[in-house]
């Protein structure tokens, strides 16, 4: 399934909804250029259109596009090798005369407000010396203007991008549904609008996952759909923080949370300090501090039961650390659940931006905690073997993401098959480079990895009883996802053999799981879970295949 | 399937080429040679490599095409003393490639080629005036105008016949002229065109100096240089785009 954003992505300016005055100038810019030579910065909210903006300007200009994202190492040597070598030089296939662009091209640098830290070594510096030399356009995409350097700014021409209404959102949603054949009730539209508030592209995503698999949209497919768990932290936050009156009461509430105590101990350890004051806070850290040592306890021992300890501290400890009730309205903060000081989080962040064609801080926010919760302790298995392969990841890259122990076999058979799927990729595209004459022995292997998986399966099952019901659920969710993911295998001939051995590495599993029976409560959930995964996971894939497909069309076609 | 035995000096000419420009690359294994093209992040300078089945101590391939990390595959390489042979086999159970040289042997883990940025197809390029130098005159002239700029300006002297690589810098100047006879050969025609040197430092360094580079120049357009390599039997065709003139 091709990611809504993706497909409908905007290939001509007056295509862009919102915006129309930046939009204006972005042409005016661009028209003008040859005269000031100025690069421009296009700054604004997440998912208003600023990278579709600098896309679809290409596309009218006929330019060519380089784009610098936020996921390639930006040190002072890696902007001068991409983007600077771009921007001194005409094209190739323009330069050919392959296409009237005269060998022009767009230099989009993703993200210019976020390059600094360790991996942008000496960037800002090589960025404002670009935009100052450059002789080709230069595009800048930032969400905060003032987080640029000043030098930055003054070398720069401000195009400032609003949130787009409520009101711009509605008719782009009405215009996805007719084109996709799906009819809607208008006020599902409006409230798919109004909780994205601002957010073109958010809502985009959103209505894609309530409607894509549908051919009618009503209010209540919406309102279920609805990302509940936010909407109950906030009253969480308030009750343990403000209106509890005793911790009983706050502990009673921990329960009915859908977040992890991982989640709601960063929640509160983020928010209490607004809330408190002096000693109470002091108190409430206190308790904190235990939560998270109990935390650290579950992720060592991989037992879950110690989690209510954890809850025990982070809900009725905080609460009870109050000096009675209090009053008011707080802004709570968003934790940062992945600090961006891990060398293991950055690593899987930029894997996954990279693939995906997004910048770190889109995968860091919007996609790794998706896929966190979609594999969350290995379950289902099948999930976590093509996030493995897809985005590359080793045994401690995968135990970040699903909180598993970095040891268990669960995982680093996780890894071995998603090696072997990133294997079976090489051989598909490989246009027969791989052929075997007699093809037994491609399924001897095939068959010999369900086996070992399988085993790896069995053995941690045996070994913990809680892990066991999950590997049933596993199996199930497995197969499920399988099919409507149906991903790993974009095209060509490989394609029966890949599903063949996931197949039966699925069978084996099944196999193993012996008492399916007694987990359908925790299958349901899991079930849930799978629905969800199929389709962001599908979303994901689309997305890529598409991106990819673009970016190699364009290049490509520009050089004919 | 794909077996081929070739000497390290074939195997290191030919992937030092392309490792000038990007990083991973496709290999074509067809039948009767082996072929890599790539364009590089920037959309400026492009490589065609072919390497013909005579090249190799042996070969044997049917088609297909692999993705490699070509930084790894170089490493591998420099193992091997220049006369040692390089033994290469694609694994088609593990889909890994095979290296073996002298008793040191190595599995390379492949790339998925859809992954890898799409080979360009060549523009069709009719370039008015065609240079003979040797690889030593243009590593001469690069390495003279590298010392003063950041650019390199290429042109042919119609009336004077002669080919002239000069730089500019904020300073200095660098001229160097090649007279018809100090060429294999040169066919003028109108032909000015500005170069970014950190593409050319980084193809004259594959160049071997005494290759004979057939040099294709236009007015203000790519520049192509072909040369061969393994005694006639690898064939490089560098294409780089004109940095934009400053008004």
């Amino acid at each position: 399934m091709t990611d809504w954003t993706e497909k409908y992505r905007p290939s001509s300016l007056s295509e862009l909804r919102g915006n129309d005055s930046a939009v204006d100038d972005v042409r005016e810019w661009a028209r003008t250029w040859d005269d000031h030579g100025e690069a421009a910065v296009l700054h604004g909210s997440p998912g208003i259109g600023k990278t579709s903006a600098a896309h679809a300007l290409a596309a009218d200009m006929g330019w060519e596009t380089v784009e610098l994202n936020a996921s390639d190492q930006r040190t002072a040597d890696d902007i001068e090798r991409y983007a600077g070598r771009a921007a001194d030089n005409a094209t190739l296939g323009g330069s050919a005369g392959a296409d009237d662009s005269g060998g022009r091209q767009l230099v989009i640098v993703d993200e210019a407000d976020n390059i600094h830290g360790n991996y942008d070594r000496g960037g800002t510096r090589a960025v404002t010396e670009l935009v100052k030399r450059a002789r080709q356009p230069v595009v800048l995409i930032a969400n905060d203007y003032y987080e640029m350097s000043r030098g930055l700014r003054n070398a720069t021409r401000e195009i400032e991008f609003r949130d787009v209404s409520k009101r711009s959102i509605i008719p782009v949603l009405r215009d996805l549904c007719r084109k996709e054949g799906i009819e809607f009730e208008s006020e599902a539209l409006e409230r798919i609008a109004e909780q994205n508030d601002g957010d073109l592209r958010g809502a985009v995503n959103d209505l894609q996952a309530v409607a894509g698999e549908r051919d009618s949209l009503a209010l209540e497919d919406v309102v279920t759909s609805d990302r509940d768990t936010t909407v109950d932290l906030f009253p969480f936050l308030d009750l343990v923080l403000k209106e509890a009156e005793n911790p009983e009461e706050a502990l009673q509430a921990s329960y009915d949370t859908e977040e992890t105590p991982d989640d709601l101990t960063a929640w509160i350890a983020e928010n209490v300090p607004k809330v408190y004051d002096g000693a109470e806070l002091a108190r409430a850290y206190d308790h904190l501090a235990d939560a998270d040592r109990w935390l650290g306890v579950v992720r060592a021992t991989q037992d879950y039961s110690y989690w209510r300890y954890a809850g025990d501290n982070l809900a009725a400890g905080v609460a009870g650390a109050r000096d009675g009730t209090k009053g008011g309205w707080t802004r709570y903060n968003r934790p940062d659940f992945y600090h961006s000081s891990s060398k293991t989080a950055t690593h899987v962040v930029r894997q996954i931006a990279r693939h995906e064609g997004t910048s770190m801080a889109t995968a860091r926010r919007e996609i790794l905690p998706f896929l966190a919760s979609i594999t969350r302790l290995c379950k289902p298995r099948e999930l976590t073997v093509q996030m493995a392969a897809a985005y590359d990841l080793d045994t401690d890259h995968v135990s970040f993401v699903t909180g598993s122990g970095e040891t268990t076999n669960k995982v680093a058979s996780i890894v071995e098959d998603a090696q072997e799927r990133r294997a079976e990729l090489v051989e598909e595209h490989a246009a027969g480079a791989f052929a075997t004459p007699t093809g037994d022995a491609a399924n001897g292997a095939a068959s010999d990895d369900g086996g070992d998986a399988g085993g790896a399966a069995g053995a941690v099952s045996g070994g913990d009883s809680g892990e066991g019901d999950s590997e049933d659920d596993e199996a199930d969710d497995g197969t499920m996802s399988l099919d409507a993911l149906g991903t790993g295998s974009p095209n060509g001939s490989g394609r029966d053999a890949t599903e063949g051995s996931a197949e039966r590495t699925d069978g084996d599993e099944g196999d193993i799981g012996t008492d399916g029976d007694d987990t359908t409560g925790s299958g349901g959930d899991t079930g849930i879970d799978g629905d969800d995964t199929a389709g962001s996971g599908g979303d994901t894939d689309g997305d890529d295949t598409d991106a990819d497909g673009d970016d190699d069309q364009s290049g490509l076609s520009d050089f004919v | 399937m794909f077996t081929a035995i070739v000497s390290a000096s074939t195997l290191r000419d030919a992937l030092d080429s392309v490792s000038v420009l990007v990083d991973e690359c496709k290999i074509r294994l067809n039948e009767d040679e082996l072929v890599i093209r790539a364009v590089d992040p920037a959309n400026v300078g492009m490589v065609d490599l072919t390497l013909e089945a005579a090249a190799f101590e042996s070969y044997e391939a049917d088609g297909g095409v692999i993705g490699v990390n070509l930084g790894r595959l170089e490493d591998i390489a420099s193992m091997a003393d220049s006369g040692d042979l390089i033994d290469l086999r694609l694994d088609e159970e593990t889909r890994k490639l095979h290296i073996q040289i002298d008793g040191l042997s190595y599995t390379l883990a492949l790339i998925d080629p859809d992954s890898i940025r799409e080979e360009p197809d060549i523009p069709e390029l009719d370039l008015p005036a065609e240079i003979v130098p040797e690889g030593a005159q243009i590593d001469r002239g690069i390495t003279a105008a590298d010392m003063v700029s950041d650019y390199i300006r290429l042109r042919v002297d119609e009336d004077e016949e002669t080919f002239v690589i000069e730089a500019e810098g904020d300073t200095d100047d660098v001229d160097f002229v090649l007279e018809r006879e100090d060429l294999i050969d040169l066919s003028a025609g109108p032909a000015d065109s500005l170069f970014s040197l950190d593409y050319l430092k980084d193809m004259n360094k594959a160049i071997p100096n005494d290759a004979e580079v057939r040099v294709e120049l236009g007015d203000d357009f790519p520049v192509k240089m072909h040369y061969d390599f393994a005694e006639g039997l690898g064939h490089v065709t560098f294409m780089l785009a004109p940095r934009i003139q400053s008004n």
